[in-house]
């Protein structure tokens, strides 16, 4: 493959390669700075590649053997870190501020609560095991088949496949106890609060029932709402959507938070 | 008795003497090992697929001492050492009472031979013998999750 082949499907690769380090790093600078290296791997390695894979596959799994060496990408949070997360928000003077001049000045300050869905799935899934996050954004966003997860991963198949059926199983599990979304009883209901902060006009609930996710919530079935949850991730490009810059200040403020708090519970 | 010469049908078998009791259950898999393994030895994941376990905390790894609670006795935390951890083959556990052990063997066909055996005893074990309830049942739900869970995950896409 030349150069100039290789440099324009890159083109064609690197949003989902950087939204997919984003997702795992939850660092904006991670993140770019992992596709970065991978391009400059790959421009390095090109020679080797035989095309036994796709492209595509081969530059994930470059991305994905990076990630696995970055320290934030290791560092797993915990369940409730939505919880933990908005006590230090409503503490926090200078992040509200700041997210409502986002929302006020930027093409892409708007809120939306399926982008805050989407921003919800990457903070709780950074407390599954690491291998078991990598497996379910693999097959479940990035719509890379179990095969191709070995390969990208460097484990069996059977892994692959115990990985994601635990992970998978795990967010379900997890989303169960605690969206409101999709359970009354759930405890968390900060996407309909912070449409109320951002968008006061709206109707909150009118608008989540534009959703999928929250349609569908009554009929109760956990794998499909699951699979709807990741429909959403899966239209959704962090760094460009109508809300990312509202949404990448809420998750640099959420890692943040959680650095600290690891921090202080390893004490 | 050996792992070879009990039935592989998911029936609990206890053998009891004045001094000891041993509980054993054997059932085929349709898995790869290491997906019976990973559900093993994976700790905090026990409750999601293990209806006799509610919980165990620790890390399940060779000379690591992890808490077990268990629906035998709920009230109860046990408090027990991994005492052999041979990948994909043999996991023991116990205390100064017995010891549990699990053995995975390869069958050749796709399939794995799950085994279980609870060996309790002593000197003193005539005292307390019929304080402790039969583990049969626990045995078979516990072997009837592994296989089911692991078949599960097996056959997935």
């Amino acid at each position: 493959m030349t150069i100039e082949l290789f440099n324009q499907e890159f083109e064609g690769i690197v949003g989902q390669l950087k939204s997919y380090i984003l997702r795992i790093t939850a660092s904006i600078t991670d993140a770019e700075d992992i596709v970065h290296d991978t391009y400059l791997k790959a421009i390095d390695k090109l020679h080797t590649f035989r095309g036994d894979s796709s492209l595509k596959t081969w530059l994930f799994t470059i991305a994905s053997n990076l990630a696995k060496d970055n320290l934030r990408a290791q560092k797993r949070w915990t369940e409730n870190v939505t919880d933990i997360t908005k006590e230090a928000a409503l503490n926090n003077r200078q992040f509200f501020q700041e997210a409502m001049n986002i929302r006020m000045t930027s093409p892409h300050g708007q809120y939306e609560a399926k982008e805050h869905i989407a921003f919800c799935f990457t903070c709780i899934s950074k407390s599954l095991p690491l291998e078991q996050q990598l497996c379910v954004f693999l097959k479940e966003v990035y719509e890379f088949k179990v095969s191709e997860i070995t390969t990208i991963l460097e484990t069996t198949e059977a892994m692959v496949k115990y990985y994601l059926h635990t992970g998978r199983s795990k967010m379900i599990n997890i989303f169960e106890g605690r969206c409101a979304l999709i359970k009354k009883e759930g405890v968390c209901h900060q996407c309909s609060e912070l449409n109320g902060i951002f968008n006061p006009k709206q109707n909150t609930q009118e608008e989540l029932m534009k959703t999928d996710l929250v349609k569908e919530a009554e009929k109760g079935n956990k794998e499909h709402l699951f699979d709807l949850r990741m429909q959403i991730l899966k239209e959704i490009d962090p760094f460009k959507s109508k809300a990312s810059a509202l949404q990448l200040h809420h998750l640099e403020h959420n890692r943040q938070v959680m650095e600290k708090y690891l921090e202080k519970t390893v004490d | 008795m050996t792992t070879a010469t009990m039935a592989q049908n998911g029936k609990a078998t206890t053998v009891k003497t004045t001094f000891h009791r041993e509980t054993s259950v054997s059932i085929e898999i349709k898995a790869d090992p290491a997906i019976v393994w990973a559900l093993l030895t994976n700790a905090s994941d026990y409750p999601r697929w293990n209806s006799t376990v509610t919980s165990i905390e620790g890390k399940i790894a060779l000379g690591e001492k992890i808490k077990l609670k268990s629906i035998l006795d709920t009230k109860r935390t046990f408090k027990l050492k991994v005492k052999e951890f041979e990948a994909e083959k043999k996991l023991v556990w116990g205390d100064g009472q017995g010891n549990r052990i699990y053995t995975i063997t390869k069958n050749g066909s796709g399939t794995v031979t799950f085994s279980m055996i609870e060996k309790i005893g002593g000197l003193m074990f005539p005292m307390y013998a019929k304080m402790i309830p039969s583990f049969d049942q626990s045995f078979e739900k516990f072997a009837s999750d592994l296989k089911k869970e692991s078949e599960t995950i097996m056959s997935s896409k």
